[in-house]
Protein backbone atom coordinates (compact mmCIF):
# COMPACT_ATOMS: atom_id res chain seq x y z
CA UNK A 1 0.00 0.00 0.00
CA UNK A 2 1.49 3.31 -1.06
CA UNK A 3 0.60 6.85 -0.19
CA UNK A 4 -0.40 8.62 -3.43
CA UNK A 5 1.46 11.85 -4.16
CA UNK A 6 -0.13 14.37 -6.53
CA UNK A 7 1.40 17.47 -8.03
CA UNK A 8 -0.70 20.64 -8.02
CA UNK A 9 1.30 23.32 -9.84
CA UNK A 10 4.39 23.92 -7.71
CA UNK A 11 2.91 22.07 -4.73
CA UNK A 12 2.80 18.42 -3.75
CA UNK A 13 -0.20 16.76 -2.15
CA UNK A 14 0.15 13.49 -0.24
CA UNK A 15 -3.09 11.91 0.99
CA UNK A 16 -2.50 9.43 3.76
CA UNK A 17 -5.27 6.87 3.39
CA UNK A 18 -3.72 3.90 5.17
CA UNK A 19 -2.31 3.32 8.62
CA UNK A 20 1.35 4.34 8.55
CA UNK A 21 3.22 1.24 9.61
CA UNK A 22 7.03 1.10 9.61
CA UNK A 23 7.35 -0.08 6.03
CA UNK A 24 4.65 2.24 4.70
CA UNK A 25 6.02 5.16 6.68
CA UNK A 26 9.54 4.68 5.28
CA UNK A 27 8.28 4.39 1.72
CA UNK A 28 6.08 7.44 2.25
CA UNK A 29 9.00 9.56 3.45
CA UNK A 30 11.25 8.41 0.62
CA UNK A 31 8.61 8.95 -2.06
CA UNK A 32 7.78 12.44 -0.84
CA UNK A 33 11.42 13.52 -0.57
CA UNK A 34 12.29 11.97 -3.94
CA UNK A 35 9.41 13.85 -5.57
CA UNK A 36 10.58 17.17 -4.09
CA UNK A 37 14.19 16.48 -5.04
CA UNK A 38 13.35 15.49 -8.60
CA UNK A 39 11.21 18.39 -9.76
CA UNK A 40 11.35 20.79 -6.86
CA UNK A 41 8.30 21.98 -4.96
CA UNK A 42 7.32 25.16 -3.17
CA UNK A 43 5.43 23.25 -0.53
CA UNK A 44 4.03 19.96 0.65
CA UNK A 45 0.49 19.28 1.79
CA UNK A 46 -0.10 16.16 3.86
CA UNK A 47 -3.80 15.35 4.06
CA UNK A 48 -4.72 13.20 7.06
CA UNK A 49 -8.51 13.46 6.83
CA UNK A 50 -8.73 9.68 6.57
CA UNK A 51 -6.81 8.98 9.80
CA UNK A 52 -9.05 8.39 12.81
CA UNK A 53 -6.11 7.46 15.03
CA UNK A 54 -2.75 9.21 15.12
CA UNK A 55 -0.44 7.87 17.82
CA UNK A 56 2.92 9.38 18.75
CA UNK A 57 4.68 7.13 16.25
CA UNK A 58 2.61 8.31 13.30
CA UNK A 59 2.71 11.90 14.56
CA UNK A 60 6.48 11.73 14.57
CA UNK A 61 6.61 10.27 11.07
CA UNK A 62 4.46 13.17 9.84
CA UNK A 63 6.51 15.71 11.74
CA UNK A 64 9.84 14.29 10.55
CA UNK A 65 8.63 14.22 6.97
CA UNK A 66 7.67 17.88 7.32
CA UNK A 67 11.10 18.76 8.74
CA UNK A 68 12.89 16.88 5.98
CA UNK A 69 10.77 18.51 3.28
CA UNK A 70 11.54 21.91 4.75
CA UNK A 71 15.25 21.18 4.48
CA UNK A 72 14.62 20.60 0.77
CA UNK A 73 12.89 23.96 0.56
CA UNK A 74 9.30 22.77 0.76
CA UNK A 75 7.44 24.00 3.84
CA UNK A 76 4.81 21.50 4.96
CA UNK A 77 1.21 21.98 5.93
CA UNK A 78 -0.80 19.29 7.65
CA UNK A 79 -4.48 19.41 6.70
CA UNK A 80 -7.73 17.72 7.67
CA UNK A 81 -6.87 16.59 11.19
CA UNK A 82 -9.97 15.27 12.94
CA UNK A 83 -11.14 16.85 16.23
CA UNK A 84 -10.60 13.66 18.24
CA UNK A 85 -7.09 13.30 16.84
CA UNK A 86 -6.21 16.90 17.72
CA UNK A 87 -7.58 16.45 21.24
CA UNK A 88 -5.67 13.21 21.75
CA UNK A 89 -2.35 14.56 20.52
CA UNK A 90 -2.50 17.69 22.67
CA UNK A 91 -3.62 15.67 25.67
CA UNK A 92 -0.54 13.50 25.24
CA UNK A 93 1.62 16.60 25.15
CA UNK A 94 2.61 16.34 21.52
CA UNK A 95 3.54 19.68 19.97
CA UNK A 96 3.82 20.15 16.23
CA UNK A 97 5.37 23.56 16.01
CA UNK A 98 7.52 22.68 13.00
CA UNK A 99 4.68 22.20 10.55
CA UNK A 100 1.89 24.50 9.41
CA UNK A 101 -1.70 23.34 9.76
CA UNK A 102 -4.83 24.12 7.77
CA UNK A 103 -8.45 23.04 7.85
CA UNK A 104 -8.56 21.63 4.34
CA UNK A 105 -6.56 21.19 1.15
CA UNK A 106 -7.73 24.51 -0.35
CA UNK A 107 -6.59 26.46 2.66
CA UNK A 108 -3.36 24.52 2.82
CA UNK A 109 -2.67 25.40 -0.79
CA UNK A 110 -3.52 29.03 -0.16
CA UNK A 111 -1.23 29.14 2.87
CA UNK A 112 1.72 27.63 0.98
CA UNK A 113 1.20 29.95 -1.98
CA UNK A 114 1.29 32.88 0.43
CA UNK A 115 4.56 31.64 1.93
CA UNK A 116 6.08 31.06 -1.51
CA UNK A 117 4.97 34.53 -2.64
CA UNK A 118 6.51 36.20 0.41
CA UNK A 119 9.70 34.29 -0.16
CA UNK A 120 9.89 35.49 -3.77
CA UNK A 121 9.08 39.02 -2.71
CA UNK A 122 11.86 39.07 -0.12
CA UNK B 1 -18.21 -2.30 44.03
CA UNK B 2 -18.15 -5.58 42.17
CA UNK B 3 -16.52 -5.50 38.76
CA UNK B 4 -17.79 -7.96 36.20
CA UNK B 5 -15.91 -9.07 33.15
CA UNK B 6 -18.31 -9.22 30.19
CA UNK B 7 -15.81 -10.44 27.63
CA UNK B 8 -12.14 -11.29 27.54
CA UNK B 9 -9.76 -11.81 24.66
CA UNK B 10 -6.07 -12.60 24.76
CA UNK B 11 -4.04 -11.42 21.81
CA UNK B 12 -0.39 -12.03 21.01
CA UNK B 13 1.98 -9.21 20.19
CA UNK B 14 5.03 -10.25 18.20
CA UNK B 15 5.00 -8.27 14.99
CA UNK B 16 3.90 -4.84 13.82
CA UNK B 17 0.68 -6.21 12.35
CA UNK B 18 -0.30 -7.28 15.88
CA UNK B 19 -0.05 -3.65 16.99
CA UNK B 20 -2.75 -2.83 14.45
CA UNK B 21 -4.87 -5.88 15.30
CA UNK B 22 -4.98 -5.14 19.03
CA UNK B 23 -5.73 -1.50 18.33
CA UNK B 24 -8.55 -2.31 15.91
CA UNK B 25 -10.08 -4.74 18.37
CA UNK B 26 -10.10 -2.09 21.12
CA UNK B 27 -11.44 0.56 18.75
CA UNK B 28 -14.28 -1.73 17.65
CA UNK B 29 -15.23 -2.58 21.24
CA UNK B 30 -15.17 1.07 22.26
CA UNK B 31 -17.50 1.98 19.41
CA UNK B 32 -19.83 -0.92 20.25
CA UNK B 33 -19.90 0.10 23.91
CA UNK B 34 -21.00 3.61 23.02
CA UNK B 35 -17.74 5.49 23.61
CA UNK B 36 -17.94 8.90 21.89
CA UNK B 37 -15.34 9.68 19.18
CA UNK B 38 -13.05 11.51 21.63
CA UNK B 39 -13.03 8.70 24.19
CA UNK B 40 -12.63 6.10 21.46
CA UNK B 41 -9.65 7.93 19.98
CA UNK B 42 -8.08 8.39 23.41
CA UNK B 43 -8.39 4.72 24.38
CA UNK B 44 -7.35 3.44 20.97
CA UNK B 45 -4.34 5.72 20.86
CA UNK B 46 -3.21 4.67 24.35
CA UNK B 47 -3.58 1.05 23.24
CA UNK B 48 -1.51 1.76 20.18
CA UNK B 49 1.27 3.38 22.25
CA UNK B 50 1.42 0.56 24.78
CA UNK B 51 1.21 -2.27 22.25
CA UNK B 52 4.02 -0.64 20.31
CA UNK B 53 6.05 -0.34 23.51
CA UNK B 54 5.74 -4.10 24.02
CA UNK B 55 6.78 -4.81 20.47
CA UNK B 56 9.68 -2.34 20.43
CA UNK B 57 11.10 -2.88 23.93
CA UNK B 58 10.37 -6.55 24.55
CA UNK B 59 9.94 -7.93 21.03
CA UNK B 60 6.92 -9.92 22.05
CA UNK B 61 4.18 -10.12 24.61
CA UNK B 62 0.47 -10.23 25.08
CA UNK B 63 -2.54 -7.94 25.26
CA UNK B 64 -5.63 -8.96 27.24
CA UNK B 65 -8.67 -6.98 26.15
CA UNK B 66 -11.68 -7.01 28.48
CA UNK B 67 -15.08 -5.37 28.53
CA UNK B 68 -16.09 -4.72 32.11
CA UNK B 69 -19.16 -3.49 33.95
CA UNK B 70 -19.33 -1.92 37.37
CA UNK B 71 -22.32 -0.28 38.99
CA UNK B 72 -24.23 0.40 35.79
CA UNK B 73 -21.31 1.72 33.76
CA UNK B 74 -19.25 -0.02 31.12
CA UNK B 75 -15.56 0.16 30.54
CA UNK B 76 -12.75 -1.36 28.57
CA UNK B 77 -9.66 -2.69 30.29
CA UNK B 78 -6.50 -3.67 28.44
CA UNK B 79 -3.53 -5.33 29.98
CA UNK B 80 -0.15 -5.40 28.19
CA UNK B 81 2.30 -8.03 29.36
CA UNK B 82 5.85 -8.69 28.30
CA UNK B 83 8.95 -10.37 29.61
CA UNK B 84 11.27 -7.73 28.26
CA UNK B 85 13.94 -5.64 30.02
CA UNK B 86 11.43 -3.95 32.35
CA UNK B 87 11.43 -0.39 33.61
CA UNK B 88 13.89 0.68 36.31
CA UNK B 89 12.40 4.05 37.22
CA UNK B 90 8.62 3.87 36.77
CA UNK B 91 8.05 7.32 38.24
CA UNK B 92 10.39 8.88 35.73
CA UNK B 93 8.91 6.93 32.83
CA UNK B 94 5.48 8.16 33.84
CA UNK B 95 6.55 11.78 34.09
CA UNK B 96 7.71 11.57 30.49
CA UNK B 97 8.09 14.91 28.89
CA UNK B 98 7.14 17.02 25.96
CA UNK B 99 10.62 16.71 24.49
CA UNK B 100 10.90 12.92 24.48
CA UNK B 101 8.51 12.64 21.55
CA UNK B 102 8.08 9.10 20.32
CA UNK B 103 10.10 7.55 23.11
CA UNK B 104 8.80 5.27 25.81
CA UNK B 105 8.40 8.38 27.95
CA UNK B 106 5.68 9.92 25.86
CA UNK B 107 4.07 6.54 25.28
CA UNK B 108 3.54 5.98 28.99
CA UNK B 109 2.98 9.50 30.25
CA UNK B 110 0.84 10.34 27.24
CA UNK B 111 -1.20 7.19 27.63
CA UNK B 112 -1.83 7.95 31.26
CA UNK B 113 -3.42 11.25 30.31
CA UNK B 114 -5.70 9.50 27.84
CA UNK B 115 -7.28 6.92 30.14
CA UNK B 116 -9.02 6.86 33.53
CA UNK B 117 -6.54 4.47 35.16
CA UNK B 118 -3.07 3.32 34.27
CA UNK B 119 -1.11 0.92 36.40
CA UNK B 120 2.44 -0.35 35.86
CA UNK B 121 4.14 -3.30 37.45
CA UNK B 122 7.73 -3.69 36.37
CA UNK B 123 11.26 -4.28 37.54
CA UNK B 124 14.53 -4.52 35.60
CA UNK B 125 14.80 -7.95 34.04
CA UNK B 126 11.36 -8.96 35.29
CA UNK B 127 9.18 -7.81 32.44
CA UNK B 128 6.40 -5.27 32.46
CA UNK B 129 2.64 -5.38 32.99
CA UNK B 130 0.74 -2.21 32.12
CA UNK B 131 -3.01 -2.07 32.70
CA UNK B 132 -5.24 0.68 31.39
CA UNK B 133 -8.94 1.27 31.95
CA UNK B 134 -11.35 3.72 30.41
CA UNK B 135 -15.04 4.13 31.23
CA UNK B 136 -17.66 4.93 28.66
CA UNK B 137 -18.81 8.46 29.37
CA UNK B 138 -22.51 8.89 29.99
CA UNK B 139 -23.87 10.78 27.03
CA UNK C 1 -39.13 -2.09 22.78
CA UNK C 2 -38.10 -0.37 26.00
CA UNK C 3 -37.53 -3.70 27.72
CA UNK C 4 -34.95 -4.60 25.09
CA UNK C 5 -32.97 -1.52 26.02
CA UNK C 6 -33.18 -2.45 29.68
CA UNK C 7 -32.06 -5.99 28.86
CA UNK C 8 -28.98 -4.48 27.26
CA UNK C 9 -28.46 -1.98 30.07
CA UNK C 10 -28.48 -4.76 32.67
CA UNK C 11 -26.18 -6.83 30.44
CA UNK C 12 -28.86 -9.48 30.63
CA UNK C 13 -27.87 -12.72 28.98
CA UNK C 14 -27.89 -16.38 29.98
CA UNK C 15 -24.85 -15.86 32.21
CA UNK C 16 -26.29 -12.88 34.01
CA UNK C 17 -29.59 -14.71 34.46
CA UNK C 18 -27.76 -17.64 36.00
CA UNK C 19 -25.87 -15.33 38.34
CA UNK C 20 -29.10 -13.66 39.44
CA UNK C 21 -30.91 -16.93 40.04
CA UNK C 22 -28.00 -18.14 42.10
CA UNK C 23 -27.91 -14.90 44.09
CA UNK C 24 -31.53 -15.47 45.08
CA UNK C 25 -30.85 -19.19 45.60
CA UNK C 26 -33.59 -20.08 43.17
CA UNK C 27 -33.18 -23.68 42.10
CA UNK C 28 -34.91 -25.89 39.59
CA UNK C 29 -36.59 -27.46 42.60
CA UNK C 30 -38.16 -24.12 43.54
CA UNK C 31 -39.46 -23.65 40.02
CA UNK C 32 -40.89 -27.16 39.86
CA UNK C 33 -42.54 -26.66 43.22
CA UNK C 34 -44.17 -23.47 41.98
CA UNK C 35 -45.24 -25.16 38.75
CA UNK C 36 -46.94 -27.90 40.75
CA UNK C 37 -48.93 -25.21 42.56
CA UNK C 38 -50.30 -23.80 39.34
CA UNK C 39 -53.81 -25.36 39.62
CA UNK C 40 -54.04 -23.95 43.12
CA UNK C 41 -52.83 -20.58 41.92
CA UNK C 42 -55.38 -20.49 39.14
CA UNK C 43 -58.14 -21.19 41.60
CA UNK C 44 -57.11 -18.32 43.86
CA UNK C 45 -56.01 -15.91 41.18
CA UNK C 46 -59.11 -13.77 40.87
CA UNK C 47 -59.61 -13.61 44.61
CA UNK C 48 -56.01 -12.53 45.21
CA UNK C 49 -56.06 -9.94 42.46
CA UNK C 50 -59.39 -8.47 43.54
CA UNK C 51 -58.16 -8.17 47.11
CA UNK C 52 -54.91 -6.71 45.90
CA UNK C 53 -56.58 -3.89 44.01
CA UNK C 54 -59.05 -3.26 46.82
CA UNK C 55 -56.03 -2.71 49.05
CA UNK C 56 -54.28 -0.50 46.50
CA UNK C 57 -57.37 1.62 45.86
CA UNK C 58 -57.86 2.17 49.58
CA UNK C 59 -54.51 3.97 49.67
CA UNK C 60 -54.60 7.60 48.61
CA UNK C 61 -51.20 7.80 46.96
CA UNK C 62 -51.75 4.60 45.05
CA UNK C 63 -55.28 5.45 43.99
CA UNK C 64 -54.14 8.28 41.73
CA UNK C 65 -52.60 5.73 39.38
CA UNK C 66 -56.01 4.16 38.72
CA UNK C 67 -58.15 7.05 37.49
CA UNK C 68 -61.02 5.00 36.06
CA UNK C 69 -62.64 1.59 35.81
CA UNK C 70 -61.07 0.86 32.43
CA UNK C 71 -57.57 1.32 33.83
CA UNK C 72 -58.35 -1.00 36.72
CA UNK C 73 -59.71 -3.63 34.32
CA UNK C 74 -56.57 -3.30 32.19
CA UNK C 75 -54.10 -3.62 35.03
CA UNK C 76 -56.03 -6.55 36.48
CA UNK C 77 -55.66 -8.35 33.19
CA UNK C 78 -51.90 -7.63 33.18
CA UNK C 79 -51.74 -8.73 36.77
CA UNK C 80 -53.24 -12.13 35.92
CA UNK C 81 -50.49 -12.75 33.40
CA UNK C 82 -47.90 -11.67 35.87
CA UNK C 83 -49.37 -13.85 38.59
CA UNK C 84 -49.48 -16.98 36.45
CA UNK C 85 -45.89 -16.29 35.40
CA UNK C 86 -44.82 -16.97 38.97
CA UNK C 87 -46.16 -20.48 38.68
CA UNK C 88 -44.94 -21.21 35.16
CA UNK C 89 -41.98 -23.25 36.39
CA UNK C 90 -39.70 -21.40 34.02
CA UNK C 91 -37.47 -18.38 34.52
CA UNK C 92 -35.77 -17.63 31.22
CA UNK C 93 -34.81 -14.49 29.33
CA UNK C 94 -38.42 -14.01 28.18
CA UNK C 95 -39.57 -14.11 31.76
CA UNK C 96 -37.02 -11.43 32.62
CA UNK C 97 -38.07 -9.35 29.65
CA UNK C 98 -41.70 -9.50 30.80
CA UNK C 99 -40.69 -8.38 34.28
CA UNK C 100 -38.60 -5.53 32.93
CA UNK C 101 -41.49 -4.40 30.75
CA UNK C 102 -43.70 -4.24 33.82
CA UNK C 103 -41.03 -2.35 35.76
CA UNK C 104 -40.54 0.10 32.89
CA UNK C 105 -44.30 0.68 32.62
CA UNK C 106 -44.53 1.53 36.33
CA UNK C 107 -41.55 3.81 36.16
CA UNK C 108 -43.03 5.56 33.12
CA UNK C 109 -46.32 6.41 34.78
CA UNK C 110 -44.40 7.65 37.80
CA UNK C 111 -45.17 5.06 40.44
CA UNK C 112 -42.63 5.79 43.16
CA UNK C 113 -40.39 2.85 44.17
CA UNK C 114 -41.74 3.00 47.73
CA UNK C 115 -45.28 2.38 46.44
CA UNK C 116 -44.07 -0.30 44.09
CA UNK C 117 -42.35 -2.14 46.91
CA UNK C 118 -45.29 -1.58 49.27
CA UNK C 119 -47.61 -3.07 46.68
CA UNK C 120 -45.27 -6.00 46.25
CA UNK C 121 -45.24 -6.60 49.97
CA UNK C 122 -49.05 -6.65 50.09
CA UNK C 123 -49.18 -8.86 47.09
CA UNK C 124 -46.77 -11.35 48.60
CA UNK C 125 -48.81 -11.45 51.81
CA UNK C 126 -52.05 -12.05 49.92
CA UNK C 127 -50.53 -14.84 47.88
CA UNK C 128 -49.11 -16.52 50.93
CA UNK C 129 -52.34 -16.19 52.93
CA UNK C 130 -54.44 -17.73 50.20
CA UNK C 131 -52.11 -20.40 48.96
CA UNK C 132 -51.11 -21.45 52.44
CA UNK C 133 -54.72 -22.12 53.33
CA UNK C 134 -54.60 -25.10 51.00
CA UNK C 135 -51.21 -26.42 51.98
CA UNK C 136 -51.78 -28.45 55.11
CA UNK C 137 -48.39 -30.07 55.63
CA UNK C 138 -46.19 -27.67 57.65
CA UNK C 139 -42.88 -28.74 56.11
CA UNK C 140 -44.31 -28.40 52.63
CA UNK C 141 -45.83 -25.04 53.53
CA UNK C 142 -42.41 -23.74 54.56
CA UNK C 143 -40.88 -24.82 51.29
CA UNK C 144 -43.67 -23.30 49.24
CA UNK C 145 -43.37 -20.11 51.24
CA UNK C 146 -39.61 -19.93 50.60
CA UNK C 147 -39.99 -20.61 46.87
CA UNK C 148 -42.64 -17.92 46.35
CA UNK C 149 -40.69 -15.44 48.38
CA UNK C 150 -37.48 -16.03 46.45
CA UNK C 151 -39.12 -15.54 43.09
CA UNK C 152 -41.04 -12.44 44.14
CA UNK C 153 -37.83 -10.90 45.47
CA UNK C 154 -36.10 -11.83 42.24
CA UNK C 155 -38.82 -9.89 40.42
CA UNK C 156 -38.52 -6.96 42.79
CA UNK C 157 -34.80 -6.73 42.08
CA UNK C 158 -35.52 -6.55 38.37
CA UNK C 159 -38.07 -3.82 38.94
CA UNK C 160 -35.63 -1.82 41.04
CA UNK C 161 -32.92 -2.20 38.41
CA UNK C 162 -35.34 -0.82 35.84
CA UNK C 163 -36.02 2.19 38.06
CA UNK C 164 -32.31 2.72 38.57
CA UNK C 165 -31.51 2.47 34.87
CA UNK C 166 -34.35 4.87 34.10
CA UNK C 167 -33.09 7.43 36.63
CA UNK C 168 -29.57 7.16 35.24
CA UNK C 169 -31.05 7.85 31.80
CA UNK C 170 -32.83 10.91 33.14
CA UNK C 171 -29.67 12.19 34.81
CA UNK C 172 -27.73 11.57 31.61
CA UNK C 173 -30.27 13.57 29.62
CA UNK C 174 -30.08 16.42 32.10
CA UNK C 175 -26.30 16.34 32.05
CA UNK C 176 -26.35 16.55 28.28
CA UNK C 177 -28.70 19.52 28.47
CA UNK C 178 -26.51 21.25 31.04
CA UNK C 179 -23.43 20.51 29.00
CA UNK C 180 -24.98 22.06 25.95
CA UNK C 181 -25.97 25.11 27.93
CA UNK C 182 -22.53 25.40 29.51
CA UNK C 183 -20.63 25.34 26.24
CA UNK C 184 -22.53 27.58 23.83
CA UNK C 185 -20.78 28.36 20.58
CA UNK C 186 -21.87 31.43 18.65
CA UNK C 187 -21.05 32.07 15.03
CA UNK C 188 -20.18 35.77 15.13
CA UNK C 189 -19.25 36.07 11.50
CA UNK C 190 -18.45 33.76 8.63
CA UNK C 191 -15.70 31.45 9.87
CA UNK C 192 -15.43 33.17 13.26
CA UNK C 193 -16.75 31.40 16.37
CA UNK C 194 -17.19 32.77 19.87
CA UNK C 195 -17.46 30.76 23.04
CA UNK C 196 -18.24 32.76 26.16
CA UNK C 197 -17.08 30.74 29.16
CA UNK C 198 -19.02 31.50 32.32
CA UNK C 199 -18.70 30.12 35.83
CA UNK C 200 -16.33 27.49 37.12
CA UNK C 201 -13.98 25.59 34.84
CA UNK C 202 -13.01 22.23 36.27
CA UNK C 203 -11.14 19.63 34.26
CA UNK C 204 -14.33 17.88 33.11
CA UNK C 205 -15.82 21.12 31.83
CA UNK C 206 -12.50 22.13 30.29
CA UNK C 207 -12.56 18.89 28.33
CA UNK C 208 -16.13 19.59 27.14
CA UNK C 209 -15.10 23.07 26.11
CA UNK C 210 -12.19 21.73 24.11
CA UNK C 211 -14.20 18.98 22.44
CA UNK C 212 -17.08 21.30 21.56
CA UNK C 213 -14.71 23.91 20.15
CA UNK C 214 -12.84 21.35 18.04
CA UNK C 215 -15.98 19.77 16.62
CA UNK C 216 -17.50 23.15 15.78
CA UNK C 217 -14.30 24.46 14.18
CA UNK C 218 -14.30 21.53 11.77
CA UNK C 219 -18.07 21.67 11.20
CA UNK C 220 -18.05 25.38 10.40
CA UNK C 221 -14.55 25.33 8.90
CA UNK C 222 -13.88 28.26 11.20
CA UNK C 223 -10.57 30.05 10.97
CA UNK C 224 -10.75 31.79 14.34
CA UNK C 225 -12.23 30.87 17.72
CA UNK C 226 -12.66 33.54 20.35
CA UNK C 227 -12.69 32.23 23.91
CA UNK C 228 -14.10 34.90 26.19
CA UNK C 229 -13.16 34.26 29.80
CA UNK C 230 -14.62 37.45 31.32
CA UNK C 231 -17.23 35.35 33.11
CA UNK C 232 -14.90 32.73 34.53
CA UNK C 233 -15.03 32.98 38.30
CA UNK C 234 -11.49 31.82 38.99
CA UNK C 235 -8.54 31.59 36.64
CA UNK C 236 -5.81 29.51 38.24
CA UNK C 237 -2.92 27.62 36.69
CA UNK C 238 -5.14 24.64 35.89
CA UNK C 239 -7.64 26.74 34.01
CA UNK C 240 -4.80 28.48 32.19
CA UNK C 241 -3.33 25.10 31.24
CA UNK C 242 -6.68 23.95 29.88
CA UNK C 243 -6.98 27.09 27.79
CA UNK C 244 -3.47 26.52 26.43
CA UNK C 245 -4.32 22.93 25.60
CA UNK C 246 -7.44 24.02 23.72
CA UNK C 247 -5.41 26.61 21.83
CA UNK C 248 -2.83 23.98 20.87
CA UNK C 249 -5.51 21.55 19.69
CA UNK C 250 -7.30 24.24 17.68
CA UNK C 251 -4.00 25.05 16.00
CA UNK C 252 -3.57 21.41 14.98
CA UNK C 253 -6.83 21.68 13.09
CA UNK C 254 -5.51 24.70 11.22
CA UNK C 255 -7.42 27.44 13.07
CA UNK C 256 -6.46 30.09 15.62
CA UNK C 257 -7.64 31.02 19.07
CA UNK C 258 -8.07 34.48 20.56
CA UNK C 259 -8.44 34.76 24.30
CA UNK C 260 -10.53 37.74 25.39
CA UNK C 261 -12.05 39.10 28.56
CA UNK C 262 -8.78 39.03 30.46
CA UNK C 263 -8.95 41.26 33.50
CA UNK C 264 -5.96 42.97 35.07
CA UNK C 265 -6.23 40.51 37.93
CA UNK C 266 -6.12 37.51 35.57
CA UNK C 267 -3.18 39.00 33.65
CA UNK C 268 -1.27 39.25 36.93
CA UNK C 269 -2.21 35.68 37.89
CA UNK C 270 -1.14 34.28 34.53
CA UNK C 271 2.25 35.99 34.65
CA UNK C 272 2.85 35.12 38.29
CA UNK C 273 2.01 31.48 37.63
CA UNK C 274 4.54 31.49 34.83
CA UNK C 275 2.04 30.19 32.27
CA UNK C 276 3.53 30.33 28.80
CA UNK C 277 1.13 32.43 26.76
CA UNK C 278 3.51 33.86 24.18
CA UNK C 279 1.79 31.87 21.43
CA UNK C 280 -1.68 33.12 22.26
CA UNK C 281 -3.56 36.04 20.81
CA UNK C 282 -5.05 37.87 23.77
CA UNK C 283 -7.22 40.95 24.25
CA UNK C 284 -8.76 42.41 27.34
CA UNK C 285 -12.00 43.39 25.60
CA UNK C 286 -14.22 41.12 23.55
CA UNK C 287 -14.76 43.92 21.00
CA UNK C 288 -11.04 44.06 20.32
CA UNK C 289 -10.99 40.29 19.95
CA UNK C 290 -13.73 40.45 17.33
CA UNK C 291 -11.84 43.14 15.40
CA UNK C 292 -8.69 41.04 15.51
CA UNK C 293 -10.61 37.96 14.36
CA UNK C 294 -12.08 39.89 11.44
CA UNK C 295 -8.62 41.07 10.41
CA UNK C 296 -7.47 37.43 10.49
CA UNK C 297 -10.13 36.49 7.96
CA UNK C 298 -9.37 39.54 5.84
CA UNK C 299 -12.21 41.84 6.94
CA UNK C 300 -12.30 44.97 9.00
CA UNK C 301 -14.73 47.20 10.78
CA UNK C 302 -14.57 50.79 9.54
CA UNK C 303 -16.59 53.90 10.42
CA UNK C 304 -19.48 54.59 8.04
CA UNK C 305 -18.17 58.04 7.04
CA UNK C 306 -14.75 56.74 6.15
CA UNK C 307 -16.27 53.99 4.05
CA UNK C 308 -18.28 56.54 2.05
CA UNK C 309 -15.28 58.69 1.35
CA UNK C 310 -13.30 55.71 0.09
Amino acid sequence: MKVPILRIGRMLLASVQVELRDTVADAFQQDVLAAIEKNGADGLIIDITALDIVDSYVARVLLDTGRMARLLGAPTVLVGMRPAVAATLTRMGFVMDDVYTALNIDEGLHLLQGIAGRRLGA
Amino acid sequence: MATRVLSRQEMKIDCEDDVLLVRRRVQMLAQQRGFDPFATAALTTATSELTRNVWIHAGRGQAVVEEIAEGGRCGIRVQFRDEGPGIADIERALRGGYSTAGSLGLGLSGSRRLVDHLNIESAPGRGTVVTILKWARLR
Amino acid sequence: MVERQYMARLNMDDNELRRRLSAFEITEEDLQRLASLRPLAERHMDGIIDDFYKLLLSHEEMRVHFPDEATVRHVKRMQREYFLGLFSGKVDLRYVEDRLRAGAAHERIGVAPKLYLAAYSRYLRLILDRVMQDVTDVAQACQVYASIQKLVHFDMALALDTYLAASIDTITRHQAAIRELSTPVIRVYERILLMPIIGTVDSQRAQQIMETVLVRVVEEQARVVILDIAGVSLVDSQVADHLLETTAAVRLLGAQTILTGISAQVARTIVRLGVEIANMHTCSRLADGIELALRMVGKRIAPEMQQRSE
